[in-house]
């Protein structure tokens, strides 16, 4: 019975969300039947992620009429005469905290940087790396592994048949460091293999060892690949152990599987079946992940530090406040970028509610795109053989997964969000993956590899539509992109495409047309001036990018107050949202992390701050003003300068004499006599 | 279907289970037995913090062969505590050569032929921090207290922990203590302002002895002097300049003079703890209270707060949840509930951006 129904629960566990999907049977091929979605449960109050599973779950039973759950809240397995239950149940996560990684090797340009490209593979936070080279005492070297309090010592260095004397003496010094510890650290081995015996040796009765063939046999050769699957056994065994996914694991045929292994599974799969390379990107919440495949091999980066809710703060800290002013059509106040990134921080869940937030919010995630993307390009060298240039490599099929490009409830919005983080060349078929598919998948491959077929054929993704991308900088007032498109009833489409901005031809999901763009003079597509091809429609449609590559964002504030209303606008077919100039004069904090009358206060009435207030009078006069005038509003002397050179407002344009002083203290008057 | 919001405790009475734990790298012992009942300031559990360790090579000092000899030749055990310059190993005679201890520390292990001295390590005690009763014991961990009150939970904190008298700030604000002479009504006092917490609220902080600080919100250029101050911080709202909800501040107001235990703990993604108030009432409640509703589904009449711009830190009620994502002002389109604030105000708000009190 079991085997010929064939159902199947695949579940993803991610830090802000766990998303469940139901495939079966139809018609003798697998499709995704349903999917499920709730908010995760690993955190406070529940500190389980199996609530966060079980409400999932009851969405999908809800919607079918199957019963999934026991009444003790257990999945039911396997699948009964009733359809009730499931046949199989597996489970991926990306959330959890990453291994905490203590890297220890003889030289950082070879086995330390081997060990830490393998490290990329998984959800591994590297604490510290420990060498011969650093010129610390053995006695700092210990130190440094204790203050750490790792979850896992990676251990690597020396070529094979090298010297191995070096490598023990390191190792020691973690053995010594491993006796004092309370909460003993599991050690990874990947390097020379003759000292094989004598590391299990050397730890015997003390921890785990796992070991991996070298990562770096000779000077030459990396091979990563079994140090990687080690990092994801220790990762799932840590995770066992915690918040509820000791028993989500047994459940599960497989454990609980990294969900970045996944996304580099698949990537495998479509680099190897679809013509032209293959780049699958979440940015998460708390973890970002990047798979790609060139030239049929594939290359993973995962990072902990990157995400748009929980590493909202560490991605700051490393792209830095100017990389996000970049991406924002208004003149951000002191403070307010970190303050978003702050809040998010504690709030990762939440969404932006106004206008300035949706842009704080995208900047962040573009910045997160391209940070992955600068960390991640090195490797793709190797994929390629060539060296890293500034331009991406072309890609056939982008993939976006993840709740900021898939939940933005316009198909538009996540595409234009894909084309500027990425910022992809030539012609690429874009798809979002709003329920998970790709992390379920992966976990599929393992057990029902005909499966993954079956269901990528069923296009469970979202697709977005093909999108053709210029190469160059177009000349402004130029065209870009002159496009014929040839639909299947005869019809033939004309259309230029002007430099800087974005057409999109509304091609439905399921119907194809003869795409036909040439460049615009000293441009490219495709490194061509002209491309020919059969292209695929979805929910977008056809999407033409003549802004040029890189995307020319320097010109400055301005522009982008111009420009980035019109992108979206042009992408999603709504109405043109125009920033209100006040944005691009004065530094106002007042869409995020304001200073707001408290929640007794009429915002509307009288006394309210908001549309009547000061900032909205101010507003009004800086609309009202023909030509900016300089004033103390304006840039400090001291400040710091910035790329965009803007001119400095007139204080007394903004300056309000005539409303009452709502300071705070006034505004808690008003507040009690109300309350008396 | 139904939806399960974020939680953020505010409960005016409610059984409240908490963690009193060592720091995970602390060696230690629990002061105190399963079912005790145990007083704010009983310490549950103590412990020594990791400090620097010095390696001692004895094997070497002494041209042992074999390493494991230095065992034989110890003069003072695992755990024991050495002044600097004390023998630590040596032969017999009273002029043989003996290998002194280059710090003050405890002896933490001799292995491979070397002693290894740890520095000094830093003595901690955790106390129970509210009137409770001792319901789960960790060995060399620490153990679980229960016990009654309010709980008002917040977003961040500086990390610290303090008990005192719960006060509301000066009607000037809590500013207006700056530079005045020591007001002992808010000596070890936690005090609570509804407004932005500033530079000189720290400095009062310091100057006046204050036990705490529960603040709405605060500026990012405060973390580091918060995170030095003296006492406990604890932001209700986020960063920025984010005023208390009157609905907080006036809960917290009622309790003035109730003994509170702010946790300030910092936002950790994986730990149990939160930032929190928690204040023992004065006397024993004749019935045992609910506990917090872990799983609590939204529905119209669900008391709320909402925590993005521009509604940040208000609270309402749920007016109405449609089905349908509603496309908002700024270009998303999610699903939302109608929401009904404290001033009549109406408001659409993506359900991803509410909060309940868990009751």
């Amino acid at each position: 019975m079991a085997e010929q129904s064939g159902s199947i629960l695949a579940a993803d566990f991610g830090n802000v969300h766990t998303r469940v999907i139901l495939f079966d049977l139809v018609d003798g091929a697998y499709r995704m039947v349903a999917q499920g979605q709730a908010g995760s449960t690993a955190g406070y109050p529940a500190q389980d992620v199996r609530a966060g599973l079980a409400r999932a779950v009851e969405q999908i039973s809800e919607f079918t009429g199957r019963r999934l759950l026991s009444q003790e809240g257990l999945l039911i397995t396997p699948e009964n005469a009733d359809r009730s239950g499931v046949d199989d149940f597996l489970a991926t996560a990306s959330t959890g905290r990453s291994l905490r990684t203590v890297v220890i090797g003889l030289v950082p340009g070879v086995s330390v940087a081997s060990a830490i490209r393998a490290a990329a593979g998984t959800y591994v936070q590297i604490l510290t790396t420990i060498t011969l080279e650093d010129n610390h005492a053995e006695e700092e070297h210990l130190n440094e592994i204790l203050r750490s309090s790792p979850d896992l010592i990676f251990i690597t260095g020396g070529l094979e048949g090298g010297a191995q004397e070096p490598v023990l003496k390191l190792a020691r010094t973690v053995s010594l460091a491993i006796k004092l510890m309370q909460r003993k650290p599991v050690i990874l081995y990947a390097g020379n293999s003759a000292l094989e015996p004598m590391i299990r040796s050397l730890f015997e009765g003390q921890t785990t060892v796992l070991v991996a063939p070298n990562v770096r046999p000779t000077l030459e050769r990396e091979q990563l690949e079994s140090a990687q699957l080690q990092l994801a056994l220790a990762f799932n065994e840590q995770q066992a152990n915690k918040g509820g996914y000791g028993p989500v694991g047994q459940m599960s045929r497989l454990g609980v599987l990294p969900t970045a292994q996944s996304y580099s599974l698949i990537a495998d799969y479509l680099g190897k079946t679809v013509e032209g390379g293959v780049l699958i990107l979440d940015v998460g919440s708390a973890v970002s992940t990047l798979a790609a495949s060139l030239k049929g091999r594939v290359s993973t980066t995962i990072r902990t530090d990157i995400g748009v809710g929980h590493s909202a703060v560490t991605l700051l800290d490393l792209a830095g406040e100017d990389a996000v002013r970049r991406w924002l059509p208004f003149v951000d106040a002191k403070h307010q970028i970190r303050h978003y990134a702050l809040n998010k921080t504690l709030r990762p869940a939440t969404i932006p509610e106004s206008l300035k937030g949706v842009y704080l919010e995208h900047a962040l995630l573009r910045v997160g795109a391209e940070t992955l993307l600068g960390v991640a390009r090195p490797s793709w060298s190797t994929l390629q053989h060539a060296e890293v240039s500034d331009q991406m490599p072309p890609f056939a099929v982008i993939i976006g997964a993840g709740a900021p490009f898939t939940r933005t409830g316009t198909p538009g919005f996540g595409a234009l969000l894909l084309l500027d983080a990425l910022q992809p060349v030539g012609a690429v078929r874009m798809y979002t993956d709003p329920y998970g598919l790709v992390a379920a998948l992966g976990a599929l491959a393992r057990v029902r590899p005909e499966a993954v077929v079956q269901i990528l054929d069923g296009s469970s993704l979202d697709r977005l539509g093909t999108a053709f991308c210029v190469e160059g900088l177009p000349p402004p007032k130029g065209t870009a992109l002159k496009v014929k498109i040839t639909l299947d009833t005869g019809e033939v489409v004309k259309h230029d495409v002007p430099a800087g901005h974005l057409w999109v031809y509304p091609l439905n999901v399921n119907h194809a047309a003869e795409v036909e763009v040439r460049a615009g003079r000293g441009l490219k597509i495709g490194g061509r001036s002209k491309l020919k091809m059969t292209a695929v429609g979805g929910s977008c449609g056809l999407l033409f990018d003549g802004r040029g590559r890189p995307l020319p964002l320097v010109g400055g504030v301005r522009m982008r107050g111009e420009m980035m209303p019109q992108w979206m606008a042009e992408i999603t077919g709504e109405p043109l949202k125009p920033i209100d100039p006040s944005w691009l004069l004065v530094a106002s904090d007042e869409d995020d992390s304001d200073d707001r009358p408290d929640d007794t206060l009429n915002r509307k009435g009288l006394f309210g701050r908001g549309k009547d207030g000061k900032a909205a009078k101010a507003k009004s006069k800086a609309k009202d003003q023909k030509k900016p005038r300089r004033g103390l509003f304006g840039r400090r002397k001291n400040a710091p300068a910035r790329s965009d050179d803007l001119p400095e407002p007139d204080l007394d344009t903004f300056v309000d004499d005539e409303l009452p002083d709502f300071s705070d203290d006034s505004i808690n008057n008003l507040d009690d006599l109300r309350r008396s | 279907m139904p939806y399960y919001p974020e939680q953020r405790h505010l409960l005016d009475m409610t059984v409240i289970r908490r963690q009193r734990f060592l720091p995970e790298d602390a060696v230690g012992r629990v002061e105190v037995r399963n079912g005790a009942v145990v007083n704010l300031r009983d310490v549950v559990a103590r412990g020594l913090l990791p400090s620097r360790y010095v390696i001692v090579e004895g094997a070497r000092y002494f041209n042992l062969k074999d390493p494991a000899e230095l065992s034989d030749l110890m003069l003072v055990e695992v755990g024991e505590t050495v002044e600097v310059k004390a023998p630590l190993a040596g032969r017999a005679g009273q002029r043989s050569k003996r290998l002194l201890s280059p710090v003050a520390g405890v002896v933490a292990l001799v292995a491979d032929g070397r002693i290894l001295v740890q520095v000094e390590p830093e003595e901690i005690t955790l106390e129970a921090g509210v009137d409770a009763t001792v319901v789960g014991v960790e060995n060399e961990r620490g153990v679980i207290i229960e016990t009654f009150g309010a709980l008002v939970q917040g977003v961040w904190g500086n990390g610290k922990r303090s008990i005192g008298s719960l006060r509301p700030e000066p009607e000037d604000g809590i500013e207006s203590l700056y530079g005045e002479d020591l007001d002992m009504q808010y000596r070890g006092a936690v005090v609570v302002t509804r407004r932005p917490l500033r530079s000189t609220g720290l400095m009062v902080l310091e100057a006046q002895g204050l036990g705490g600080i529960i603040a709405p919100s605060m500026d990012c250029d405060l973390i580091e002097e918060s995170e030095s101050a003296p006492g406990a911080v604890l932001l209700t709202e986020g960063f920025g300049s984010i005023r208390m909800s009157t609905t907080v501040f006036g809960m917290l107001s009622g309790l003035n003079g109730k003994q509170v235990l702010l946790d300030a703990a910092q936002p950790e993604r994986w730990s149990a703890r939160r930032p929190e108030a928690i204040i023992n009432p004065t006397s024993r409640a004749s019935a045992r209270p609910p506990r917090p509703q872990a799983n609590f589904p939204l529905n119209v009449n669900t008391q709320v707060r909402l925590t993005r711009s521009p509604n940040a830190g208000q609270m309402g009620r749920v007016v109405s949840l449609p089905k349908a994502p509603i496309l908002l002002e700024n270009g998303l389109r999610t699903l939302c509930a109608e929401i009904e604030t404290l001033t009549g105000e109406k408001v659409v708000v993506p359900l991803a951006n509410l909060e309940v009190f868990g009751r």
